[in-house]
């Protein structure tokens, strides 16, 4: 299955925030990103019903810097309060992912036409991706540039392990999980020369959060009528 | 490479450490103002009030009672304010919390509900059933009163503040209680059983092992602990008082019905995280045990570095002057106290003498923690380092950021009259970063610049990072601006302004001793200024005068205009020249010596000088001193200045 897209992602800042200390609203950084974001970063690259992304795993470009910001978060009943935020300054990353299809959408059966896809969203990483790109939250701008995963010099390239303790991995939404249910995935990362090498969201440890709905948009997938009109049979499936 | 793993690691080390200060989980602490002193049947024997300096008590909590707060604070179990202890409170008009103003026997209520429950569970203890026994009596404001403890006014109510005759002596209870009411009085218990040495409730470990262990069985609830990743009993509340007692700020709390910090994908702070009881009370008590021992705190900012198996480690933020001891640290010799190279090898001593110590399996972790509100706190900085790493950067740090400092002083005791006196040190080493700020931005700088500054010096520190410019040009700017300050906060400045300049400039390597082939333009004028100074000063000193020379009111305008100034500096000398007569001669032929040293081009120029005229006035002043072919008579008079 030739579905395998890299890329490179940089910024200034980048915040992926530890939830313990996310409820209190002092945000602070994990030391590495997380399979969300990155599959976050993914999808506003390039994304369909029809497919789901997989991160492969993360290499850490430059050496993990941290700077602290004075926030102004909005109150829920108006007004501001104060916080500081800790964001990881000056970051990039080389990833690599692949795509599957999301067996829980019968309806775009006809849409699973892997050259297709693959080859969209090898453009739109060359063109820095479909929608904004941001490093965790959205005030992270980010940059998405095509690279060959493991080119250039990394800061962490024989540094040797460094491992992490239990960290947040990402979420199973009903779309792709298949169950009315939102679950929580954790994991224990290792940094080994500077690459992370994620578990698959089926290996981690789940915690379920609550019921949830899928609710994906009604689609004929593309079976619609009128859909192909004015196109011959054999210029639509190419 | 979790905080909370970390600080739960370190917990768990050092929690057989016999230090007081590492609190058991489910414990607190608390002031006390009146101790009670029952016996085991719960019979009074007699009460007593405590010593400010002994009022620290160790104390078993709830959850919502260790982190409590608002108008109805919850109920500690064991120890806590009169109004809880007392059944008899109300009776002597005693003022209950706002929230209970309703029903004045509610915290009495709730308090003895919870201790009979205590009492009653499979991990009850004696002394606790001792205490229940005895408050059930409900009359403990009257044997209170009664060993006069607390006072009662004419109507038989709790006295609101002492109005006796100022020559009458004011009752200690008085003295030792918030805005002096008696009903806010904190109490604690000492129980006497004729078999048990341990009397008091506050250091028996039977007994925070028995409530520890009654508190753990009552918790329920269980899910995925966020820190272990196992599913165990999770906490509903995290502790606070971290940096001090008084702290109400939390690293951990849940804010989302105002702070809107969660919403959208989960519904309620417990599906968005989750920490074990146990896990977030040891971390909590590790980290205040930390900033308590060896933690750096001024206002709001706390940090602080530990070694996770809990051997003490230097403080990144101290200067050599507290790492090492001061006796070791000053010069063997006063020629060798300009190089690096004496620092070195102590500092080479003491850091292998660390590593040894603390072996290198360990690792090291620097946290920062700050709050913008007084509710919540943020971690603003976190490392973590293996130990030679850390050691590494500490001696780096210590070897390129430093200078010749003067303003450090110790205490000796004169053999003569037995009496103490503080006396100047000349020392080696890199500045504080408390030091660099004040020579940054004056000894009154605003504490949140003070905060920033020093959270903007420890990646300098602890990553190796380049230091600021700004922050340099700062204090280089202040050191040449010398009409501003008095004389010793100078010199402070001026050498603090030099190590930062080398630190920054570390490529060029500066030597600290003065460098007489140095033929840069900065570096020369510097020098030229320094022996301007030094002449003008001797004469001064000689006709008994006490102003300063020309050369001190004129260095602002020098540093920004050296080529202009200079004629008026070295015409000023003339007249002194003329007082010393053929003394001089050594300086003025080194005066001739350094501008022959100039490419006349730089000479000229009348170009703003950099900080490295800094360094070249400091090395040519201190290489006077020592100067031996100077008149003797100058080096007793300069050095009768420093000391």
């Amino acid at each position: 299955m030739e579905n395998k897209v890299q890329f490179k992602v940089y910024g200034k800042y980048a915040l992926f925030t530890d939830p313990l200390t996310k409820i209190g609203g002092e945000k602070c950084s994990y030391q590495i990103p997380t399979y969300q974001a990155l599959k976050g970063i993914m999808e506003s690259v390039y994304w369909k019903p029809t497919i789901v992304w997989i991160i492969d795993k993360v290499r850490i470009m430059k050496s993990i810097r941290t700077q602290t910001r004075s926030a102004k978060p909005i109150n829920y009943g108006g007004g501001n309060s104060l916080a500081i935020y800790t964001y990881l300054s000056d970051v990039e990353y080389q990833v690599q992912a692949h795509f599957e299809w999301n067996l829980n959408r019968e309806d775009m059966v006809k849409d699973r036409n892997e050259n297709k896809h693959f080859f969209v969203a090898k453009r739109m990483i060359e063109r820095g991706g479909r929608r904004d790109i941001f490093l965790g939250t959205r005030e992270c701008q980010g940059y998405v540039e095509s690279c060959d995963f493991g080119e250039g010099e990394g800061f962490y390239d024989s540094y040797g392990e460094l491992a992490f303790d239990l960290m947040f991995h990402g979420f199973d939404y009903p779309d792709e999980l298949g169950e009315n249910k939102l679950q929580a995935r954790f994991w224990r990362p290792k940094l080994v020369n500077g690459i992370v090498e994620f578990n698959r969201p089926e290996e981690c440890i789940n915690k379920f959060v609550k019921l949830m709905m899928a609710a994906p948009p009604i689609s004929i997938g593309l079976q619609e009528e009128g859909i192909l009109e004015g196109y011959s049979q054999e210029e639509a499936l190419q | 490479m979790s905080w909370m793993q970390k600080l739960y690691e370190t917990y768990e080390n050092c929690a057989s450490a016999k230090d007081t200060s590492l609190l058991s989980i489910c414990h607190t602490t608390q002031k006390a103002q009146i101790e009670i002193i029952i016996d085991n049947a719960g019979n009074f024997n007699r009460a007593r009030v405590i010593a400010k300096d002994q009022a620290r008590t160790i104390i078993p909590c709830t959850e919502s009672s260790g982190g409590r707060a608002g108008i109805k604070p919850e109920a500690h179990p064991l120890c806590d304010k009169l109004q809880y202890l007392a059944g008899d409170f109300a009776i002597y008009g005693g003022e209950v919390t706002k929230g209970y103003a309703k029903n004045p026997t509610e915290p009495y209520e709730k308090y003895t509900e919870l201790l009979q429950q205590w009492c009653d569970s499979e991990f009850t203890h004696p002394k606790a059933k001792a205490v229940f026994e005895y408050v059930k009596k409900g009359n403990l404001i009257k044997d209170l009163v009664e060993s006069k403890v607390l006072f009662l006014d004419d109507n038989k109510k709790l006295l609101k503040e002492w109005r006796g005759d100022t020559k009458q002596e004011v009752p200690e209870i008085f003295k030792v209680t918030q805005n002096s009411i008696q009903g806010d009085a904190f109490a604690r218990w000492i129980i006497e059983i004729p078999t048990d040495p341990q009397s008091a409730v506050w250091t028996d470990e039977s007994l925070f092992d028995s409530w520890t262990r009654f508190y753990l069985s009552t918790k329920k609830t269980s899910g995925l602990c966020l820190v272990t990743g196992v599913n165990i009993a999770l906490s509903d509340q995290h502790p606070a008082k971290i940096r001090n007692d008084g702290d109400k700020a939390k690293l951990i709390s849940s804010n989302d019905i105002s702070g809107f910090t969660f919403r959208g994908r989960f519904l309620s702070a417990e599906q968005a995280c989750g920490v074990g009881f146990e896990v977030t009370q040891k971390a909590h008590n590790a980290l205040r045990w930390l900033i308590n021992r060896q933690g750096y705190r001024r206002g709001d900012l706390a940090i602080v570095a530990w070694s996770t198996v809990g051997k003490k480690i230097i403080d990144p933020l101290a200067d050599p002057y507290s790492i090492f001891n001061i006796d070791e640290m000053e010069s063997d010799s006063e020629i060798l106290a300009a190089t690096t190279q004496e620092l070195a090898i102590k500092l080479n001593k003491k850091i292998a003498g660390y590593q040894g110590e603390i072996g290198n399996t360990a690792g090291v972790v620097v946290m920062g923690l700050d709050s913008a509100t007084p509710g919540r706190m943020a971690m603003t900085f976190y490392r973590e380092l293996t130990d030679s790493d850390f050691l590494h950067r500490i001696e780096d740090w210590h070897k390129s950021c430093c200078w010749i400092h003067n303003y450090h002083s110790k205490e000796i005791i004169d053999k003569k009259t037995g009496k103490k006196q503080k006396i100047k040190v000349r020392l080696v080493g890199a500045p504080t970063p408390n030091d660099i700020v004040e020579a940054a931005y004056g000894s009154k700088v605003d504490d949140k610049l003070r905060k920033t500054t020093v959270m903007r010096i420890l990646p300098c520190i602890i990553d190796g990072e380049k230091i600021p410019r700004d922050l340099v040009e700062s204090v280089v700017r202040r050191a040449i601006n010398r009409g501003a300050m008095e004389a010793w906060e100078w010199n402070k400045t001026l050498s603090i302004a030099c190590a930062l300049y080398r630190k920054y400039q570390e490529k060029e390597n500066y030597e600290m001793a003065l460098d007489e082939k140095r033929a840069k333009r900065d570096y020369l004028y510097g020098r030229l200024l320094a022996l301007a100074d030094g002449l003008e000063e001797w004469a001064l000193r000689q006709g008994g005068e006490n102003r300063q020379t020309n050369a001190a009111r004129l260095m602002q305008r020098f540093a920004d205009h050296p080529f202009t100034t200079w004629p008026t500096i070295e015409l000023a000398l003339l007249p002194y020249k003329a007082r010393l007569g053929k003394k001089t001669a050594k300086i003025e032929g080194l005066i001739s010596k350094v501008t022959a040293m100039f490419e006349p081009d730089d000479f000229i120029s009348d170009k703003k000088l950099s900080g490295e005229f800094l360094l070249g006035y400091h090395c040519q002043r201190e290489a006077r001193w020592y100067e031996k072919s100077i008149d003797k008579e100058i080096i007793s008079e300069i050095e009768e200045e420093i000391v």
